[in-house]
């Protein structure tokens, strides 16, 4: 174990430590573009420069292992001269087209010049041309001229998708990112070269030109796109969500998090949601306050306790499933609770990197809480049984949230038609069940997005996470419609978790976030 | 003061490139010697003559020998025949006319480092060396002198040549591994040195043609012998290729320490068409540039060179003579070096086409009298701060010739045209 003095601060390393590793994880400025914890050491942006005593060069942070009694220095006069010239020679053939940059607000360039540059620039040459807007595949979309070359796109395709669609083309300073013949970007992970990108080169179909990032506030979550539990960061406004970038984990997803999973804040947006609950009536549909819908159901559902069933999806946090299988089993007396496989012939596949077949977010937390509560894990035939000899009478059904993941959400909504009283409870819009007839209450459901809760991943881990916002203001959580449909008043109570530690590291980091996110002002006194 | 022909005594005549002829001057002699002796014998009596890299850095071939990991890991000989350097054409005269002596001192120099494959790295441009190489390969595969228990010593030792495809930087030693293997001519972040983790992740070994070939004359008449041309830290003879505005033009062969008057005057005939010599670049392309004074008072060895400013380096003498626009001469280099730049470094990558631009307009007569300055900032942040030398080899021409030839550079600036020519050198393209 080496010891070294960073900037003045004695810190003890593991060997093989390098300089700018051992930096970042004591909270120590360095200037970088090309290294990133995730990849490896390309060596080439030149920013990361420090002086380390006894050596008249300066080193690069990023290549350089620390070695016992070395004395690193990078807020010397030396450092950060070298930096700026680093900095200006990333700058002299950019566009400099911030007003009309996606990146503008998180560009790396910008960062840096507000830290080494407010210089005037001395660059009075024609700049290099480029190409612009090359479309690089499904996702992405490549502007050269913004490009500063630092590799890390390629080195991500060739080291983590491991698919090696990208490579630099040409030479010296006509070198440009490209894909090679006929080979466009697109593989399940192609959106992390966007976030990678420490500037404005590599874009989002999906995001670009549609908000300023300084509109956005974020917070950290857990994905529900399928059973891994991607930390992530929500991006998000009063408008609605934008886009979802990963947070680190080792334990779970690394840096990085897959395409699908980017797709998941579009079923949170209003767009996309029941904004109040329905209830079909001989005159038609009526609409209700979800709350009111939910007790309007709660009539049906008492009368014909035993001949209730309760359709659960992996969609919903384990607090929730605690709560509605103890009012279900407790209160009403009904055993049948169901478990609704969704995607069953890829269930149990996984992509080798991230994406697992089982696309819910919480599958192990809704089999625990069963397990938990003497469930049998009771067949999906004996519901259709039940429902054909009448002793089904009415089916209430947690819907999932991304629907586009239950391929079979049309033929189950068939099945469970021909229940006498339906209760369809779920986040999203869906034609086929506000085409339905009989005796139907659709009742709008919180998205992940908008409640506290665990997630417990496929391998177990509990992943605790905080509400982000409110999009939907009067939609229910399971545990509140639940109560509801058993007859019983709302209760207003703090939510306690059921799992006890949080496998993830990010409380802190998360309440930092979003005090700093906050949008504060200070009124003034009259 | 003549030429000290050590390895081109018999370069003159055609036989010498043949086996048959190569054999009749003693070739291979000195191999056979050589796999009587130990490997380490061999690579202490090469240390022991103070033989350094002939290619351009300098360093002490013995001494990159002994880098290699001691174990019995698979390790590769390279020989760097890509000779980009503008100004240097030594190597190519040795492939052309001693392809043998190279291949000796190659199978010598595996066999000391316990190498069983090298590869003869060649520069793309140079088809006929290729052919004379491939020839004469095959001849010593032939004759037992390459494959299978060489000469009945037990050791084994395969070769092949391996075209380049032109690019400067596949002169750089890990430019030239990447190559290799495949991938874009770019040199590889160091460490991990060649010497631990080169050609194909294994220890490897690159070597200048020159430097290989000299082994021959080392191991067959002993290390005291070689050192006694040149000086103390400076051993042996040594290659230059001189060029420009001279009336003999060639390679020279001359002990090191000779004196750059001399070569210039005597071997090289003298400066052209009665003119006055200017300035000499005295080791190829990227060596900072000499005045006529600095250059008549220099000895052609590494130490007397640096110690004028300059480098050795692969040993291209480039003369310049009164007729010459420093201006224009620097922007040849500035173009040279924007165009064969990576791009793997940010520095270089905009650097080198940063100070090429300014330089050219300057030539075009649209400088700015500020830009004289900051072609000095420019090519000073180039320096020491990129994965290899070609960032420091592209920066140190400039601030050599902007520094010691400023008044043309001012003259230039102020009056729009060339101080020597009297006109403008340059019409800017629109591109």
């Amino acid at each position: 174990m080496p010891k070294c003095t960073i900037n003045g601060k004695e810190i003890e390393v593991k060997e093989g430590t390098t300089i700018i590793e051992a930096m970042y994880s004591n909270d120590q400025k360095i200037a970088h573009y090309c290294w990133h914890p995730g990849l490896s050491v390309a060596g080439v942006c030149r920013l990361c420069m420090c002086e380390i005593e006894g050596n008249p060069r300066l080193q690069i942070a990023c290549n350089t292992v620390i070695t016992e009694g070395m004395k690193v220095n990078n807020t010397s006069e030396k450092v950060r001269d070298a930096a700026k010239w680093g900095l200006d020679f990333h700058l002299i053939n950019h566009p400099l087209d911030c007003p009309i940059c996606d990146q503008a607000g998180e560009c790396g360039l910008q960062d840096q010049y507000m830290e080494f540059g407010k210089y005037d620039p001395e660059m009075a040459e024609r700049k290099q041309k480029k190409h612009k807007v090359v479309d690089l595949g499904p996702t992405v979309v490549l502007d050269s001229e913004r490009c500063i070359l630092c590799s890390r796109c390629v080195r991500f395709t060739d080291e983590v998708t491991k698919t090696s669609e990208l490579g630099i083309f040409n030479r010296g300073d006509k070198s440009e990112i490209g894909t090679h013949d006929g080979k466009p970007l697109d593989n399940k992970y192609s959106l992390n070269t966007v976030d990678i990108c420490p500037v404005g080169a590599l874009t989002s179909k999906d995001f670009r030109f549609r908000q300023r990032v300084w509109y956005l506030k974020d917070q950290e979550t857990v994905c529900n796109g399928c059973s891994t539990g991607c930390n992530v960061k929500a991006y998000f406004n009063k408008e609605g969500f934008y886009r979802v970038k990963p947070q680190h984990n080792a334990e779970v997803n690394g840096y990085w998090m897959c395409d699908e999973g980017r797709d998941v804040y579009k079923y949170v947006n209003r767009e996309a949601r029941w904004l109040k609950a329905q209830k079909r009536t001989s005159a038609g549909w009526e609409e209700m306050l979800p709350g009111a819908a939910a007790k309007d159901a709660s009539s049906v559902v008492k009368a014909n306790a035993s001949g209730t069933a309760l359709v659960l999806t992996g969609q919903y946090s384990s607090e929730e499933y605690e709560s509605v299988l103890k009012t279900f089993t407790q209160e009403l007396g009904t055993k049948k609770v169901f478990h609704w496989v969704n995607n069953s012939s890829s269930f149990d596949s996984f992509d080798g990197l991230l994406l697992r077949g089982d696309r819910n977010p919480n599958t192990k937390g809704l089999l625990t809480a069963m397990e938990k509560f003497g469930l049998p894990a009771s067949k999906w035939a004996d519901l259709e049984a039940g429902l054909a000899n009448g002793s089904i009478t009415t089916v209430v059904v947690a819907g999932p949230e991304n629907q586009v993941w239950f391929p079979e959400m049309k033929q189950v909504i068939q099945t469970l038609s021909k229940a006498k009283n339906l209760i369809w409870m779920q986040t999203g819009k869906n034609a086929e069940l506000e085409s339905l007839s009989g005796n139907v209450w659709l009742i709008p459901m919180k998205s992940y997005v908008e409640k506290d809760g665990t997630f417990v991943n496929y391998k177990g881990l509990a992943q605790k996470f905080k509400k982000v916002t409110t999009v939907v203001s009067e939609a229910l959580n399971l545990s509140e419609a639940a109560q509801l449909l058993a007859g019983q008043n709302l209760m207003i109570k703090p939510e306690t978790s059921v799992l006890v530690e949080t496998a993830r590291p990010a409380d802190r980091v998360m309440q930092e976030h979003r005090k700093k996110n906050e949008f504060v002002m200070k009124r003034g006194t009259l | 003061m003549s030429e000290t022909k050590l390895l081109s005594e018999h370069y003159d005549k055609d036989e010498f490139i043949g086996l048959a002829g190569y054999k009749k001057h003693g070739g291979y002699e000195v191999l056979a010697k050589a796999l009587k002796m130990q490997p380490q014998q061999i690579i202490d009596e090469v240390k022991a003559s103070g033989l350094r890299g002939r290619g351009g850095a300098g360093f002490s071939t013995g001494t990159k020998w002994s880098f290699l990991p001691k174990n019995n890991e698979p390790r590769y000989l390279l020989c760097n025949a890509d000779e980009g350097e503008p100004g240097t054409f030594k190597d190519r005269l040795m492939m052309e006319r001693a392809p043998h002596q190279l291949i000796e001192g190659m199978i010598i120099s595996s066999f000391a480092i316990g190498s069983k494959k090298s590869y003869i790295y060649v520069r793309g441009e140079y088809h006929y060396p290729i052919a004379v190489l491939e020839k004469a390969i095959r001849e010593a595969y032939d004759a037992g002198l390459l494959g299978k228990n060489i000469l009945g010593s037990g050791f084994d030792h395969d070769m092949d040549v391996y075209s380049g495809a032109g690019a400067y930087i596949c002169g750089e030693e890990t430019g030239m591994i990447s190559s290799l293997e495949g991938l874009k001519g770019q040199p590889k972040l160091k460490p991990p040195f060649p010497a631990v983790q080169g050609y194909l992740r294994k220890p490897t070994i690159v070597n200048n043609v020159e430097t290989l070939a000299a082994v021959v004359p080392i191991i067959k008449d002993g290390a005291a012998a070689y050192r006694k041309f040149g000086t103390e830290k400076s051993a042996g003879t040594k290659f230059f290729s001189l060029s420009g505005n001279v009336n003999k033009p060639g390679n020279y062969e001359v002990p090191l320490a000779y004196p750059m008057k001399d070569m210039i005057y005597k071997l090289g005939g003298g400066i052209r068409n009665g003119k006055k010599l200017k300035a000499v670049i005295p080791g190829g392309s990227s060596a900072p540039v000499l005045t006529a004074e600095e250059a008549e008072k220099v000895l052609l060895d590494y130490e007397s060179i640096a110690a004028a400013g300059s480098m050795l380096g692969s040993g291209a003498i480039i003369v310049l003579d009164d007729s010459q626009c420093m201006v224009d001469c620097l922007a040849n280099l500035t173009h040279f070096y924007h165009h064969e730049s990576c791009g793997q470094c940010t520095p270089c990558r905009e650097g080198t086409g940063w100070v090429d631009k300014i330089v050219h307009s300057i030539l075009s007569g649209r400088g700015r009298l500020q830009d004289i300055d900051l072609l000095l900032k420019v090519a000073d942040n180039m320096k020491g701060r990129t994965i290899c030398a070609l960032s420091d080899a592209a920066a140190l021409p400039v601030i050599s010739f902007v520094t010691k030839f400023r008044d043309e550079f001012e003259y230039y600036v102020r009056e729009g045209r060339s101080k020597v020519k009297g006109t403008v050198l340059y019409a800017e393209m629109h591109h």
